[in-house]
């Protein structure tokens, strides 16, 4: 079994790097027949990174969330299952070209950096509600990287406008209309899920307190959690209220997404992101 | 069997007469019917276009004849003195004529290289010719070659990539910035000409609402009245802005009318919705400093020009490309249709070896009493082992036949084709 989830993930990898490179392709040339291979290998990639989450669940029998190497299969998996249906209708389908190569280079990271957690143990998640809770961080974490995506796919086409380089690449990408609304759509899901499963988060801490440490609070996973909460709802309230639209936006969800998946992905590889940060550092 | 064909086009005549030369298409049955019978058959298309009017026919007359045939009935059938269009005429035969439609059909002959419409004309046009039966074979491959190498034309090369009027330029600007222009509002200040026809483009999209600004009023009144559109006193310019998505402008004011404050005011007041903003005056309405602002997408007439010049451009790139498929499908066709020539021969030469395999058969047969009456599956094992040969024997000749007459003199090959196989030459 042990070699089976090794080739599984790394093929699943490697699909995700073929589907960025044949991005690469199909924005130079914008041939069809590329962008259908680009989904197909993507679909693979996804299908092999649920296989390995049910071969995990099936060796350990236990729900395979609390280790990097699954929590990023996870994010990867749900993102490309929230992309998928976004690139459905003709007009948009070039979005997949944008999506595929930072889905990639997440694959890749966790390649390098997470497989060795790949024999790792998952923690048993006993409680119903934990599970509950650590699922739809992950489904929330996944719309806000689409979210910051489809930002930068937007913030990509506004500069084609502004500098009329319309035809720069022969793929057609979708209007700035639908890209804001899309990007709008992401994080109206995302920001109303992660605040309800950070809350119930909170709730757990409150009811089991003796699971934690008691500086859990303010444990970098709490903080960056708390921040990313912040950053979605100032962009969800400005947006809804219209103050922040258009390019403005989409530069706070980018680069404030991108500074959060940074400073967690740092935090996994190095071990540093738990509840006993401050104790163990003191 | 001879193919012509005759014509004035944009390259060779004015507007005015191509206006006088153009066929109404309620005329075409009677006139296909004219052309046919001053033919004395064969197959006929006629093809009259705004940019074109052009007659293609493939008959057995002469060609000197037959293009004479045509010249003549375009005056004819107008009441035109054949002076006045003699000169814009030109007249093609043979591969010249096949070269030519392709050409024309392929948009490559275009006054907009790469425009898309050429072909749905020329198609309707053979439709119109098949329905009144003045198609016949050779016509009919013709044109179905000629839609094959368009719709190969268009979908291999980027021949009829990007847009190429400022008009359409606009409105695929606009469709980059929104999903849908189904519902949104166009604004148009002042009543310049290329304003209305650039406001013409953008509501052929779906644009229903246009509010029209003018300093003469009763002018902003009565073009509202022809476009279903509400007229705006030009005091309230600013007060109306924030309710189009579309702004397009084209007045001859000496300064400009627009700039970043009154575009900060608007948005704010409509949510930082977009603006796409077109200013084709010259001095320009709109202060350029806009552009520099998020969400208002502003373009002058250079900005435009500049597109559509880099799509004409790429466009004229890919002719060359587009002539190598032109050149190609000639050379088909014309070997398919010197082919042709030899199709009586063959079939006399192929009559001549079944004959003769249906008598070898009979002696054969006649040779074997032990079969019998009811041994019939012999017989017809036999029959059908003497017809494989003799096919097997014809295939290679009729190919070759085919080549040589394509590529060489047919009447030289088919002579001695005929005297070797002891055929009748044909009158």
């Amino acid at each position: 079994m042990t070699l089976a989830i090794d080739i599984t993930f790394l093929v699943a990898v490697c699909l995700y790097v073929v589907a960025a490179v044949m991005s690469y392709v199909y924005l130079q040339g914008g041939k069809n027949s590329v962008l259908r291979a680009t989904h197909h290998a993507v679909v693979g990639g996804a299908v092999l990174l649920f296989l390995l989450f049910c071969m995990r669940w099936a060796t350990h029998g236990r729900l395979p969330l609390t280790t990097m190497v699954d929590v990023l299969n996870i994010l990867i998996l749900t993102a490309t299952a929230v992309v998928l249906p976004l690139v459905r209708r003709e007009n948009v389908r070039a979005l997949l070209c944008y999506y595929a190569p930072p889905l990639a280079l997440l694959a890749v990271f966790n390649g390098i950096v997470g497989r060795a957690s790949l024999r790792t143990v998952p923690k048993e998640l006993n409680e119903a509600f934990v599970a509950m809770h650590v699922g739809p961080v992950i489904i929330a974490f996944a719309l806000f990287f689409v979210a910051s995506l489809t930002g930068f796919v937007y913030i990509v086409q506004a500069q084609r406008l502004k500098s009329l380089r319309t035809n720069a690449t022969p793929a057609k990408l979708p209007p700035l209309e639908q890209l804001d609304a899309t990007l709008f759509s992401l994080i109206r899901w995302g920001y109303p899920l992660f605040v309800v499963t950070l809350l119930l988060g909170f709730f757990g801490a409150y009811l089991f307190p003796e699971e934690l440490d008691a500086n859990w609070w303010r444990s970098p996973k709490i903080l960056l959690a708390v921040a990313t909460a912040a950053l979605f709802s100032f962009s969800f309230h400005s947006r809804k209220l219209g103050l922040l639209r258009g390019r403005k936006l989409a530069y706070v969800v980018v680069v404030g997404f991108t500074v959060m998946l940074a400073i967690y992905l740092l935090l996994q590889s190095t071990g540093l992101k738990d509840y006993g940060f401050w104790s163990a550092s003191v | 069997m001879n193919l012509v064909v005759t014509g004035v086009s944009h390259h060779t005549s004015t507007l005015e007469l191509r206006e006088r030369l153009h066929f109404p298409e309620s005329a075409l049955p009677a006139a296909l019917m004219k052309l046919k019978t001053a033919l004395d058959g064969g197959g006929v298309v006629l093809l009259s276009t705004c940019n074109r009017v052009e007659i293609y026919a493939c008959t057995n007359a002469p060609v000197h004849i037959a293009q004479d045939i045509l010249r003549r009935f375009i005056g004819e059938w107008h009441g035109i003195p054949e002076q006045d269009y003699r000169d814009s005429l030109y007249q093609y035969e043979g591969r010249e004529a096949v070269g030519h439609l392709f050409r024309v059909t392929g948009s490559l002959d275009s006054l907009v290289v790469g425009e898309a419409q050429i072909l749905g004309q020329v198609h309707d046009a053979y439709l119109v010719a098949q329905s009144e039966q003045c198609t016949d074979k050779v016509i009919s491959a013709l044109f179905q070659r000629a839609f094959a190498i368009a719709k190969d034309i268009r979908s291999q090369t980027n021949i009829g990539a990007g847009t190429v009027s400022i008009g359409s330029v606009a409105v695929d600007l606009a469709v980059s910035i929104f999903s849908d222009l189904a519902g949104k509002t166009a604004m148009i200040i002042g009543s310049g000409k290329m304003g209305a026809t650039t406001l013409r483009s953008i509501v052929s999209r779906g644009v229903d609402n246009v509010l029209l600004v003018n300093r003469n009023h009763d002018r902003a009144i009565e073009l509202a009245g022809r476009v279903r559109g509400e007229a705006i006193p030009f005091d309230q310019l600013e007060a109306n802005l924030p309710r189009a998505d579309i702004v397009i402008s084209s007045t001859a004011a000496p300064s400009h009318l627009l700039g970043p404050a009154h575009f900060q005011r608007a948005l704010r007041r409509r949510s930082n919705e977009p603006f796409f903003v077109v200013d084709i005056a010259v001095p320009r309405n709109i202060d350029p400093a806009v552009k520099r602002m998020d969400n208002v997408y502003l373009y002058d007439i250079d900005d435009l020009q500049t597109v559509a010049n880099a799509n004409m451009e790429a466009r004229r790139q890919e002719i060359d490309l587009c002539m190598q498929r032109v050149e190609n499908g000639v050379e088909q066709f014309w070997a398919w249709l010197q082919g042709l020539a030899a199709e009586p021969t063959i079939m006399s030469i192929a009559a001549g070896i079944h004959q003769l395999r249906e008598r070898e058969v009979q002696k054969l047969l006649a040779q074997l009493p032990e079969l019998g009456e009811h041994d019939e599956q012999a017989r017809e094992l036999i029959a059908a082992s003497f017809k494989r040969f003799a096919n097997a024997v014809l295939h290679q000749p009729t190919v070759q036949l085919k080549r040589e007459v394509a590529h060489q003199d047919p009447h030289t090959v088919l002579h001695l084709v005929k005297r070797l196989f002891g055929l009748k030459e044909s009158p």
